[in-house]
């Protein structure tokens, strides 16, 4: 019965993390379904976000809801820095026929990598110890189900996840400016003739995208009541191997890659250790690029069809 | 030369082969993000040939090209089927499980009192061929340039050769190359394999000057470095990488005039020079015009 109990709870524990990292998956996602495009920045986005809260915390008196306005104004911030300067000039360059790796994906991703680089040394000279205090999300006990724990932020990270992608749904499928998301992941060139501007849509999906990964960061942060540089690399790859998990570009695969790869890295941490787990983490992605099971295809694009 | 420039150009000469490995894919039309773990391959071979089983180097170095090849053919065979991103991301993949197998080696002997070999997430100390053969800081140096050289020969006899033509052709559009009756997924194969070794025989090379390796050697920066070197310098020559990496370690490291911000300016450098520049300094049209001023 103890191994049963063992994987309940840590059932349970996976799911949280998971739930972190669909909501950085979904951010991720956002970006990629819809410009083509990787943005290695959008960790260190979010990290400028959180840590410009930290900063304010020490300085000022702020409750928890001003805390998480500000790292999510900081994320959009940086990420409207990042696509200026690393997105925007190179949209023309935009080959959606063929080749991913076309030259303006290529120039874009290996900017917006110097600009991780900017973000992350910007924060270290800004606060230069390797760990600050995040104010706690919640100061109690954790709940008992029965003889499991499971903790209050735990419920709040699956709620957040939980709305944000109805607000999300809702907003790609019973809106103008989802529909001419929608137009522009399909055909790009002819929502441009239809008379969509197609790098405005582009901009607000990247503020879109930052202000998730803002509100991601400052749970994270708040639950594990501290921040370190590192959230910045952290972010990015948690968000993209979910997003990978998830079949590169879908919504609710980046949802189910979130809640799988966090219930995965659980398991096989308390049965094999920490490295086993990063390992058996990329084993299955690795292993899922590769074999393109029919049902990660058609998962690929965020539907024009509801 | 003082010890410190002797450092500096040892780094540039080393981080050359890992940028002209990522090169070697681009020109193929391949983004890999994954070119560090053969790097890691190799130091992590040749370091053991040569501390654990008593090889010379230039032995354990060939050796650490054929793993490097090898290693790089069998990643390859299954994603250089995948488009684009996909490539880039399996590679992802495998360059990180590639480290964690790194954390998971333990291989110690040991020799004359001393134990040697890699050990985990603690390293693998004690890699002392060039030590302990009296080869000086500047022969090692001359050493690596001069296999760098080679390299850099090889590159620009086969850029000018039609195995050039070919592997530009496979890069700008593999369908018509492949109706022109090039065997698109054995020039991939080839072009993987060949930057694998190229990027094994840096890391050998690495291993040896350092003395010392751990498996956050060979992490994502380490890969994705190697990519921005490449598009910086720009993707029309092989002089293109090396001046990526000239710009990176030799001019900001190495002149230490920004101190601590020199990420700051070298990220807001790199990000305004793809704007203007998007296939990087050297790119096919400026290198193309150099040529035809040359004739």
């Amino acid at each position: 019965m103890d191994v049963l109990a063992d994987l309940v709870q840590n059932t349970l524990d996976g799911l949280t993390a998971g739930a972190a990292y669909a909501l950085l998956a979904v951010g991720f996602t956002l970006i990629f379904g819809v410009l083509r495009r990787v943005n290695l920045s959008y960790g260190a986005a979010i990290m400028f976000g959180v840590y410009f809260a930290t900063w304010t915390s020490q300085h000022f008196q702020i409750g928890l809801i001003a805390l998480a306005l500000l790292s999510i104004a900081g994320a959009v911030a940086g990420g409207a820095y990042v696509e200026r300067l690393c997105f925007s000039p190179h949209y023309r360059a935009r080959d959606n026929s063929r080749a991913d790796a076309s030259s303006g994906s290529i120039a874009a991703m290996v900017a917006s990598f110097a600009l991780w680089m900017q973000f992350e040394e910007a924060a270290i000279l800004a606060m230069p110890r390797h760990l600050y205090s995040f104010p706690p999300l919640y100061e109690g006990a954790p709940l008992q189900l029965g003889s499991f724990l499971l903790r209050v932020e735990s419920i709040y990270l699956l709620l957040a996840a939980i709305v944000v992608c109805a607000s999300l749904h809702a907003v790609l499928y019973r809106t103008r400016f989802g529909l001419a998301v929608r137009a522009v992941i399909d055909v790009p060139v002819a929502a441009q003739l239809a008379g969509i501007n197609v790098s405005s849509v582009f901009v607000r999906i990247f503020a879109l995208a930052s202000a998730i990964g803002g509100l991601a960061g400052f749970l994270i942060a708040a639950s594990s009541e501290q921040v370190t540089p590192m959230l910045g690399m952290w972010s990015t790859v948690k968000g993209m191997l979910a997003m990978m998990l998830g079949g590169l570009g879908s919504l609710p695969g980046a949802v189910v890659g979130g809640l799988v790869l966090g219930l995965v890295e659980v398991h096989s941490q308390w049965f094999f250790g920490p490295q086993m787990r990063d390992l058996i983490a990329y084993l299955l992605v690795f292993a899922l690029l590769v074999a393109r099971p029919a049902w990660m295809t058609r998962w690929t694009n965020i539907r024009s069809a509801s | 030369m003082d010890e410190y420039s002797i450092g500096v150009l040892t780094n540039i000469g080393l981080f050359s082969f890992l940028a002209l490995s990522a090169y070697l894919l681009l020109m193929a039309g391949e983004m890999s993000f994954g070119q560090q773990a053969f790097f890691g391959i190799g130091a992590y071979a040749g370091g053991m040939l040569t501390a654990i089983f008593g090889l010379s180097l230039p032995v354990a170095a060939l050796a650490a090209m054929l793993s490097g090849a090898l290693a790089a053919f069998l990643v390859g065979l299954p994603t250089l089927r995948l488009r684009g991103l996909y490539f880039a991301m399996a590679t992802l993949a495998a360059a990180e499980m590639t480290r964690i197998l790194f954390e998971l080696l333990h291989f110690q002997r040991t020799l004359n009192g001393d134990l040697v070999g890699p050990d985990g997430t603690q390293g693998f100390r004690g890699i002392r061929w060039v030590f302990e053969n009296g080869v000086e800081p500047l022969e090692y140096l001359a050493m690596i340039y001069a296999l760098l050289l080679v390299a850099l020969v090889l590159f620009l006899l086969v850029e000018r050769s039609r195995l050039g033509a070919t592997l530009r052709s496979v890069g700008a559009d593999p369908e018509l190359a492949a109706s022109l009756g090039v065997d698109v997924n054995r020039v991939k194969l080839g072009v993987a394999a060949t930057a694998g070794a190229l990027a094994a025989l840096g890391g050998v090379l690495y291993a040896h000057h350092n003395t010392y390796i751990e498996p956050r050697n060979f992490d994502i920066m380490l890969g994705v470095h190697s990519l921005a070197y490449a598009l910086i310098g720009g993707l029309g020559t092989a002089f293109g990488p090396l001046l990526g990496v000239v710009l990176d370690i030799g001019a900001l490291e190495g002149s230490q005039v920004f101190g601590g911000a020199r990420m700051i300016v070298f990220g807001g450098l790199v990000a305004v020079l793809l704007i203007v520049r998007p296939r990087g300094l050297l790119d096919e049209k400026t290198v193309h015009w150099i040529r035809t001023r040359w004739r």
